[in-house]
């Protein structure tokens, strides 16, 4: 071999067409760390990794066979103590004296070689984390399906709510006609004028009142506020309503009234119920021939009784409202009234509604008023403190003027 | 359809024979691997060549990643290329896991196939201890994945190219020297891991039609053991040790090739026209 070539700063190889060795250079030898004598006449396999064989025989060997060149072709050595040289390779396919020879060029790529590791292993953490990235978007797309299709049940849901709420708005109108319907109409006539107000928070009411002519000179008026408001708190009034109703008409007696209405709650809620209810009431029983008012104040805001001359009489409860202790007797006061008074009864809900103008002086403000007119003006009183005294509670009153 | 499979897998035929020729390349290779040898059968026979889709002048566009990372998908490519042509009685050569796709695709349907020709077949590259030596561990075939890995320039480019299987791209004629062995690195690993790491051994004693085994010397990918294995386990095969040296004795041993091919076929159609005889007497 020429000497330039034995020790050119490069491995150099020439083999076989069925890769046996011929010839080798000392720079290559140095490398894989044979003698000539140990590779001469060897196949090429000796030389080579196991994964490189199968590579060298796959692609190697055909491309030289049938290109006649390899360039740039990444092989692993295997030298005689059985490190691995990764290494170059550049081949051509040579006639020489009749016989088809493979010479080959080796430049090991130690260096090269680590850095195209890092460079594979980049790559495949590049690849990875885009696996990745796919994955969790193909999750996100399946979560965004469900956020969807819960959305779509969210938005029937609603629209049933929707629905169930103008169901129920339309029962609460109907309700509310029917409880207003079940208000006794005003009274007026040579000896007596009775006016009401009814007004509820929200749709029902807790409050009710009814007024009747028992005959030509006796007249029954009881106001009652169950507690709480809404559609529990009207259902109660509604069936008191149809208890004191049939009670009054027939001219009961005052005590009989309050003792009939608290029998039916306690009839209604056994105590200890988680639905009690109580109420508060007031009766008048008014005989215009007499002049008398026979009442009874069970828990009620006192009722407002002033005469012409604006000297008032505030009747407060004597007894506990109505549901509350058991047994108990409903005592009967009775008073003459004067000619040209008027009786104020009013609930809780109205009374705090025109705070902070206590109800006995209104009604003394405006003595000279007729009845209409002065119902007008409590009804100012109560749109103009509206804003100031928002109190969500159920109104009712009811004015009497003693003719 | 016909038309379609000829197109996808660059289906050629030659020859002046009635009786089908069908020559399957093995890894990472196409037809031209039979160009030393096809030509001597043109006389005789009829010669198909064709590319397994992804290689060769194969349409790549009907590269499908997961059809051909299994063996079943370049069986189909056989099975497409007999059906398209009607053919039936087909001489099967095949080279490495060109011959198993062969083997495999007569178990699917017999009917096409009337011999196999295996040269340099294994039913199993890894060894399978202790009865089995099919000349590799594990570790020696993921080296051979590295080494492919490292071994393609470009290959930033050609896999996104295949990845995205982009219709829009230009198609571009490449040379067949350069569509020799496949420089696809996405192509080329499926197809490297359908057939290194198979194991078809099972497969072999279901075979029905009799098969030539085609033995090199000091083949470093088929060494003996595999081809000795594959003829104790199919039902009627003849094992022939060639001089031929390596994994490509049709590439580097032509004549030696086809004159063993020859010879066997002359054998089994004497042996079978005797058969016939002895039907009619």
């Amino acid at each position: 071999m020429d000497e330039q070539l034995n020790q050119a700063p490069c491995g150099f190889l020439t083999l076989t067409k069925d890769g046996i060795i011929l010839s080798v250079n000392e720079t290559l030898l140095r490398v894989l760390d044979y003698t000539s004598d140990e590779l001469i006449d060897q196949h090429i396999n000796s030389i080579l990794t196991k994964s490189t064989r199968i590579f060298f025989h796959l692609y190697f060997m055909q491309l030289v066979t049938v290109q006649h060149r390899v360039e740039e072709m990444y092989l692993s050595l295997n030298a005689k103590n059985e490190e691995e040289t990764p290494v170059l390779i550049n081949a051509v396919l040579n006639e020489q004296q009749g016989q088809q020879v493979i010479a080959c060029i080796i430049v090991p790529i130690r260096k090269r070689n680590e850095f195209e590791n890092q460079l594979l292993i980049a790559k495949k953490v590049a690849e990875d984390a885009f696996k990745e990235k796919e994955k969790a978007h193909l999750q996100l797309e399946v979560a965004l399906q469900d956020l969807e299709a819960n959305q779509k049940e969210l938005l029937e849901i609603n629209k049933q709510n929707q629905k169930y709420n103008l169901d129920t708005y339309r029962e609460l109108q109907l309700a509310k006609k029917i409880q207003e319907r079940s208000l006794t109409k005003p009274i007026c006539n040579d000896s007596i004028h009775i006016e009401s107000y009814y007004k509820a928070s929200s749709g029902l009411s807790g409050d009710i009142y009814g007024f009747y002519q028992v005959n030509d000179h006796q007249y029954g008026i009881i106001l009652l506020d169950v507690m709480g408001h809404g559609i529990s708190s009207a259902l109660i009034t509604m069936s008191l309503q149809s208890l004191f109703h049939r009670l009054i008409s027939t001219g009961v007696s005052a005590s009989m009234v309050m003792k009939e209405l608290d029998n039916h709650l306690h009839t209604l809620f056994p105590s200890n119920e988680s639905v009690w209810h109580y109420c508060t009431a007031i009766y008048l029983f008014i005989d215009t021939a007499k002049h008398t008012i026979e009442y009874v104040n069970a828990g009620h805001p006192p009722l407002i009784y002033q005469e012409l001359d604006g000297e008032q009489l505030e009747l407060y409860a004597s007894s506990p409202p109505l549901g509350t202790f058991e047994n108990i007797h409903y005592k009967t006061k009775t008073f003459s009234y004067k000619k040209g008074s008027r009786i104020f009864l009013y609930t809780d809900g109205v009374s705090e509604s025109l705070e902070p103008e206590p109800v006995n002086s209104l009604l003394s403000k405006h003595s000279t008023l007729s009845l209409t007119h002065f119902k007008e003006k409590i009804l100012q009183s109560l749109k103009d403190r509206k804003e100031a005294n928002y109190k969500k509670d159920d109104q009712c009153f009811i004015l009497v003027d003693l003719k | 359809m016909n038309q379609h499979v000829l197109t996808r897998n660059n289906v050629k035929i030659t020859g002046s024979g009635k009786q089908a020729m069908l020559f399957a390349p093995g890894f990472g290779c196409d037809q031209t691997v039979w160009s030393l040898i096809s030509k001597s059968f043109e006389k005789d026979y009829q010669v198909i060549l064709f590319d397994y889709v992804g290689l060769g002048l194969s349409d790549v566009k009907a590269y499908d990643s997961d059809k051909y990372s299994k063996l079943s998908g370049y069986v189909q490519d056989v099975l497409d290329v007999c059906s398209a042509l009607n053919l039936t009685d087909v001489i099967f050569v095949g080279h490495s896991v060109g011959a198993t796709i062969g083997m495999l695709a007569s178990l699917r349907k017999p009917a096409h196939f009337s011999q196999l020709i295996m040269i340099g077949p294994s039913a199993c590259y890894l060894n399978d201890p202790p009865g089995y030596i099919g000349g590799f561990e594990k570790e020696d075939l993921l080296g051979l994945m590295d080494l492919m890995a490292k071994n393609y320039i470009g290959w930033a480019n050609v896999f996104s190219a295949t990845a995205l299987n982009n219709p829009d791209l230009p198609d571009i004629e490449k040379d067949i020297e350069d569509r020799f062995c496949s420089t696809d690195p996405v192509i080329a690993r499926n197809f490297a891991e359908a057939c290194f790491f198979a194991d078809n051994r099972q497969d072999l004693s279901k075979v029905t039609i009799p098969a030539l085994i085609l033995q090199c010397a000091n083949d470093v990918i088929a060494p003996e053991s595999a081809g000795q294995y594959m003829n104790k386990s199919l039902p009627t095969s003849t094992i022939k040790y060639m001089n031929a040296t390596g994994h490509f004795p049709h590439m580097s041993h032509p004549e030696e090739t086809a004159q063993l091919i020859r010879e066997y076929l002359l054998e089994t159609s004497i042996s079978l026209e005797k058969e016939d005889v002895g039907g009619l007497t």
